[in-house]
């Protein structure tokens, strides 16, 4: 019985030296890796996307990397080369460019490395894995009408666009003038891009602002050039004048709607789209193959009315 | 002298001889370079009228009787949704896409106000008479599919050019002839964005409306 028991410890003390070994070498494994390619990290709402990305990937098991393309073909390309070399198994990526962020996407899938875009869309069908893309056209319709019944069916406004490459940027537009353009008193004076960005917003609105004094509102194609936008007007002290109306739902936007100093902007859920990439990649590199190649994701018109169900870039629950 | 040019004069020969089956460049007159450009970009409005009589007409039968699906509504408005209504992507809005008979009670310069039930006196749809905005008809009977377009731009095109054909092949003739008491027969989609609001009545973007 002694032999019998000294010979079980010996098996244990065995089995409990080698198995932290292998725990050990399970640890040290090195992880599959995702890469997060976002077009600019110079606007808030832009990191809020890609660090939702990345933390997504992380909690699913990924070892996953931001890339900042700095609103840059050039350097977005350069990204896709370094991470089809570096092993990436599969992009969340931001597109820079809806035509010029092609070649890119298609040159990851001849690799086999899947790409799921978010938020912003590439002009084909036969490149990405899925996309995953904010309604914009339909939020800007919503907040077109909301432009109408607030600012009236006359006077002067003008419109800050985002990057013209953009298809955001376009879709943005057009649904909002499919509202407006209907009512011939509103007279659009001024119309400039500032590339989605808030110190050229301000520097922009700033011209805009001394050339036609008597603005009633702005249209802006992102909440970055909004604040950019408000900033001026709050500087010129025509702030109770001039109405602004952003999109994206930045938490510091929503905030100042609900303060009562910026009219509206359009909700459109980055952490939401960054999620879901994230969980399709996961089920992707895991065997899944039929995806929806265009998930259009709703945008919500964020107003002083309903401010309070939402904050921290989607809806409360 | 000559015999050393002549290798040259068959040189330039051959040259010449294949750019003149495999040219560099072609000329083309502006005027058919612009048709041609014209042709290969995507025309929303002549999409949107051919869909409109090749596709969209001969499918009205298709919708859902609104004797069936307004009780359903009324009774369990997350299983009528279930059953009848349609979405797209990711989004708490979403489409009915209906037919049915209703009795005029009441007309302004916005709306007209149907009764569909037998003794019903509340509007339980209305067909909305003003401008019209927003993707009712493109998305409402599924016959179009975002995934066909490369450029969502055009996707959004095609909803602009169908709620101009509405206002201008359908809401003309309503205006005309709707009055108090009349009976209209109508087949059109409706788009839910806000439950408490659009389902009492349910908003009606008509695709054909006959007023008896």
């Amino acid at each position: 019985m002694k032999n019998y028991l000294t010979k079980l410890a010996f098996a244990l003390a065995t089995a409990l030296m080698v198995f932290p070994a292998f725990t050990t070498r399970a640890d040290d494994a090195p992880k599959t890796k995702v890469a997060v390619v976002i077009s600019t990290l110079n606007n808030p709402w832009f990191v809020v996307l890609a660090e939702t990305a990345k933390a997504r990937a992380e909690e699913l098991g990924y070892d996953a990397t931001i890339f900042d393309s700095q609103n840059d073909t050039a350097k977005e390309a350069a990204h896709f080369e370094n991470l089809i070399a570096g092993g990436y198994k599969a992009v969340l990526f931001n597109p820079t460019d809806a035509n010029g962020s092609v070649a890119n996407v298609l040159k990851a899938k001849a690799a086999g490395v899947p790409v799921f875009c978010i938020d912003r869309e590439i002009n084909a069908t036969n490149a990405a894995t899925s996309q995953m893309l904010s309604d914009s056209y339909s939020g800007c319709v919503a907040l077109g009408q909301y432009f109408v019944k607030t600012v009236g069916t006359e006077g002067e406004y003008a419109e800050l666009l985002g990057i013209v490459g953009d298809n955001n940027t376009w879709n943005r537009s057009k649904g909002f003038h499919s509202v407006v353009d209907r009512y011939p008193g509103l007279k659009m004076v001024a119309q400039q891009s500032a590339d989605f960005d808030r110190a050229k917003g301000l520097e922009v609105f700033e011209a805009i602002l001394q050339k036609n004094p008597n603005l009633k509102a702005v249209f802006c194609g992102n909440d970055a050039m909004a604040m950019g936008a408000y900033q001026a007007l709050v500087a010129a002290g025509k702030d109770k004048q001039v109405k602004v109306f952003g999109f994206d739902g930045a938490d510091d936007v929503v905030k100042l709607i609900a303060e009562g100093k910026i009219a509206a902007t359009g909700m459109q859920f980055p952490k939401l789209m960054a999620q879901k990439a994230a969980e399709y990649a996961d089920e992707y590199i895991k065997g899944k193959r039929d995806f929806q190649q265009k998930i259009p994701v709703k945008v919500d018109l964020v107003t002083p009315a309903n401010v309070g169900k939402y904050g921290d870039f989607g809806k409360k629950q | 002298m000559m015999r050393r040019a002549i290798p040259f004069i068959v040189l330039i020969g051959l040259a010449g001889g294949i750019l003149w089956f495999f040219p560099l460049f072609s000329v083309v007159p502006l005027k058919r370079a612009q048709e041609e450009k014209a042709a290969a970009t995507f025309n929303p409005q002549k999409f949107a009228e051919t869909f409109w009589t090749d596709k969209l007409l001969p499918y009205l039968d298709k919708a859902v009787p609104a004797e069936t699906l307004l009780p359903a509504i009324q009774h369990d408005p997350a299983d009528a949704k279930k059953r009848f209504a349609r979405s797209l992507g990711m989004s708490d809005s979403y489409t009915y896409f209906l037919s049915g008979t209703g009795r005029v009670i009441a007309v302004s310069d916005d709306e007209i106000s149907l009764a569909i039930t037998a003794g019903s006196t509340n509007a339980e749809v209305s067909l909305p008479m003003g401008m019209l905005f927003g993707n009712a008809i493109r998305d409402g009977t599924g016959l179009l599919d975002v995934n066909a377009y490369p450029n969502s731009q055009d996707f959004n095109n095609i909803a602009n050019e169908l709620n101009h054909l509405v206002e201008t092949r359908v809401l003309p003739g309503l205006k005309e002839r709707a009055t108090v008491g009349a009976t209209i027969h109508f087949a059109g989609c409706a788009e839910v964005d806000d439950e408490s609001t659009d389902l009492k009545p349910l908003h009606v973007v008509p695709i054909q409306a006959e007023v008896k």
